[in-house]
């Protein structure tokens, strides 16, 4: 590696005989000073001017509404006119408010989802990480709902899971199983949506996980087998571990975003599913805020959210850190 | 140099994109140029194309210009209240009559009685009940200045396929005296028929959440009290009414079940000519009429009140407080309303019944217009029909729950007594915490 790869250019250019002899006004300006990195002044200028757009933009967009929604969900406001300070309210009646829980509650369990997607996701990417022929179709099939409008695939499903003549309890009928009238009855609802929920989400996990079976290397494996170890003890002991990195990202975004339901329930069971059985804390929070006037209520419910979503990510962070893998 | 320049130009570039979206942003709903007014309205591609018409020809006749934001109607209630928080109200609006108490206590809506009272259009026409709907003292609904005009009444009126009762040879219900809840189950067994096992027709199908009120009120009950003040659903009267509504698919399978609900809901099978009784609203008669079956309009079956009872919908149009042209906003809100010629667009589609009562009397007696007892749809707008009862309240969440866990109650597996004692604890509690936060409101506010 050469020296000038590693310092600025104007310290290597300077000639040898300078030596501490003051240089030009330009000279001045573009010697790097102590502490201040290698950027010259109009570079650090320009810097700070391309990065103020998102900084500036996480400010507005998040920031500042993170901070206001502390203070307003300390009060009693409509949306309508001004907060009103209300103390802990909100977080009493939150206490107390049976359908806070149920809605979390429902959120919790269509959870489950996340790793029968991520096993049958895996499974997929084993599938598909072999030669075989139609590969890439199947890459592109899975990966599909991936890409639709959440909105297209919950209508979608909605007819799929129709009692009578939905596609799901016809293959059911296939197999002689006399299918649930899914969104209507309170026993079915999640488990519909778990299913619709998985299959949205196999063909990104299924992706991440081809991507690291691919990267997995191969003298690892060839000295396991040398090693004797048959099919499943290289996957036990190689494999899997060369993947905890991609299925840690997928439980945490997982469970990030599972936390966040919203569309699919609203759109497939416009009014919470039966006895409240479908409603998500997401969708909750919005009836509040925006169909009830109970904004200061929606935001503290937001804020316990957040604040559960963080508790579980920061968990989540620790257990992995104490499960680090990495090769040399 | 030219580093300099491409990164002056690139900002440049950048700042211009930025400045463009932000106008943009405000541009959407709040029009930059004071003199154009924006209205914000929802509905189905056909009825914003009429409403479209409409305020063209109040461009055309005023000159003055009018911005329109439409939205489908389950994105309207979400959009408005975002832009009534982020300080963008459009000039005009489309107003659910259940806002109107929050909406008036916060400051969000104009008066415009005083333009009201100036106006030359003819606004003492419009059905009283709809205005009504609109007026707000403080205290009560009904009372008070004027705060939008109806942009329709909807009466929500019972009908019944004509054809199907000539086909199976079941007499036709009289379209001016309602039928006891008696002679309306036995009409339903003789319109619910079989063939091979399987049903083939029904003798109506029940829409709990819209037509409850009828069976309720035409016994007898009602949801509050007369101040709007106590939850009354926990009455003997209540109780006999929901328990009949359960009973025509339960008991007496006059009505689709619920699997077969699920597979086509009454809806779909009263447009496929499967259901003897079903609603027929005023909104739904440009669908109807390329059915390929008569239909016609009937009160609904009376309970022990002797009765009929419905309940009418309405839409107001109102003018933000903020507006920087209240009078034009006024008068596009009361064109929309009344004009005359403005009315001929909007009921011409067949979206709406007349708004006034003159040019209803014309309608009800042409009979090219499909069905042939409009007289009933005046009937309820005059006579026997009300508005549902969260337009009276401050927040509509304690009628809300009452739909939310009743399931197993029409599925009869819950009882009906016991579910309606248990929810009237809930409703009630839901309806104080409404008086409350109205309560606060005012005080904030004043």
């Amino acid at each position: 590696m050469s020296a000038a790869s590693t310092s600025p250019p104007t310290t290597v250019e300077r000639p040898a005989n300078v030596g501490a002899r003051a240089g030009t006004g330009a000279d001045r300006r573009a010697t790097r000073r102590p502490g201040r990195g290698r950027l010259t002044r109009p570079e650090r200028f320009w810097g700070r001017i391309f990065i103020a757009p998102p900084v500036l933009g996480f400010a507005l967009f998040a920031l500042a509404p993170l901070l206001f929604s502390c203070y307003a969900a300390f009060t009693n406001w409509n949306g309508l006119s001004s907060p009103v300070f209300a103390g802990l309210t909100n977080f009493r009646t939150m206490a107390a408010d049976p359908q806070f829980w149920q809605s979390l509650w429902n959120t919790v369990v269509m959870m489950i989802g996340i790793p029968i997607g991520l096993a049958i996701s895996l499974a997929l990417a084993i599938a598909l990480n072999r030669r075989m022929p139609g590969r890439a179709a199947f890459r592109v099939i899975y990966y599909l709902p991936g890409v639709s409008s959440v909105a297209a695939i919950s209508i979608l499903w909605q007819w799929a899971l129709n009692g009578d003549f939905g596609l799901v309890n016809e293959l059911l009928g296939m197999v002689g199983i006399d299918g649930p009238n899914w969104l209507v009855e309170k026993q079915w609802v999640k488990p519909a949506l778990i299913l619709m929920g998985v299959w949205k989400g196999l063909g990104f996990s299924t992706l991440l996980y081809l991507a690291a079976l691919q990267s997995v290397p191969r003298n690892l494996l060839e000295a396991a087998m040398l090693d004797g170890a048959g099919a499943w003890r290289r996957f036990r002991h190689v494999t899997a571990p060369m993947l905890s990195p991609v299925t840690f990202f997928l439980v945490v975004t997982g469970i990030i975003g599972g936390a966040q339901m919203f569309a699919e329930v609203n759109i497939m069971t416009p009014t919470g599913g039966p006895e409240f059985g479908s409603a998500t804390i997401v969708w909750y929070i919005w009836q509040q805020g925006f169909q009830n006037l109970q904004l200061g209520y929606a935001t503290a419910m937001s804020l316990v959210l957040g604040a559960l979503i963080f508790l579980v990510t920061a968990i989540q962070f620790y257990l992995n850190s104490r499960n680090v893998f990495t090769v040399e | 140099m030219r580093r300099r320049r491409f990164l002056r130009g690139a900002l440049g570039a950048a700042g211009a994109a930025a400045a463009a979206s932000a106008a943009g942003g405000c541009g959407n709903l709040h029009s930059s140029d004071p003199d154009v007014l924006t209205f914000m309205f929802r509905g189905s591609t056909e009825e914003r194309d009429v409403f479209a018409k409409a305020v063209e020809l109040f461009t055309k006749k005023t000159g003055h210009r009018v911005d329109l934001i439409s939205t489908s109607a389950d994105q309207y209630a979400t959009k408005l209240q975002t832009a009534i928080l982020g300080n963008s109200t459009p000039d005009v609006f489309y107003l659910e009559p259940p806002r109107t108490m929050a909406y008036v206590t916060n400051g969000v809506l104009a008066d415009i009685s005083e333009y009201v009272d100036a106006t030359d259009l003819p606004v003492d026409d419009v059905w009283p009940g709809g205005m009504n709907l609109y007026r707000f003292d403080g205290e009560q609904i009904g009372k008070g200045p004027l705060y939008a005009m109806p942009k329709d009444v909807g009466p929500f009126s019972f009908g019944y396929n004509k054809t199907l009762f000539e086909k199976l040879g079941v007499e036709p219900p009289d379209p001016d005296v309602p039928l006891s809840w008696e002679e309306f189950l036995d009409r339903c067994k003789d319109l619910t028929r079989e063939r091979d096992g399987k049903p083939v027709s029904w003798g109506t199908s029940v829409n709990i959440g819209a037509e409850l009120h009828s069976y309720a009120w035409s016994n007898g009950a009602d949801w509050v009290d007369p101040t709007a003040r106590t939850v009354t659903v926990d009455t003997p009267e209540f109780a006999e009414a929901l328990q009949y509504v359960v009973d025509l698919r339960e008991k007496h399978e006059v009505t689709p079940s619920i699997n077969e609900t699920e597979g086509l809901d009454g809806y779909q099978r009263w447009l496929r000519g499967q259901i003897g009784f079903f609603p027929v609203a005023p909104w739904d008669l440009t669908l109807y009429r390329t059915l390929d079956f008569e239909f016609d309009l009937c009160p609904y079956p009376a309970g022990k009140s002797g009765e009929s009872a419905t309940n009418i919908g309405s839409l107001g149009i109102g003018v933000s407080s903020k507006s920087r042209r209240p009078d034009r906003a006024a008068q596009l809100a009361m064109f929309l309303s009344c004009d005359p010629d403005a009315q001929d667009i909007i009921v011409g589609q067949g979206q709406t019944i007349p708004n006034t009562r003159t040019r209803a009397k014309e309608w009800v007696k042409d009979t090219s217009i499909e069905p042939q007892n409009k007289q009933e749809y005046v009937d309820i707008v005059e006579d026997y029909g009300r508005f549902v009862p969260n337009a009276r309240t401050y927040t509509p969440e304690w009628l809300d729950t009452f739909f939310t866990n009743i399931q197993p109650v029409v599925e009869g597996r819950a009882d009906v007594g016991e579910y309606l004692s248990s929810t009237q604890a809930t409703m009630q509690s839901f309806l104080d915490e409404g008086y409350d936060q109205l309560r606060i409101d005012q005080e904030a506010n004043s």
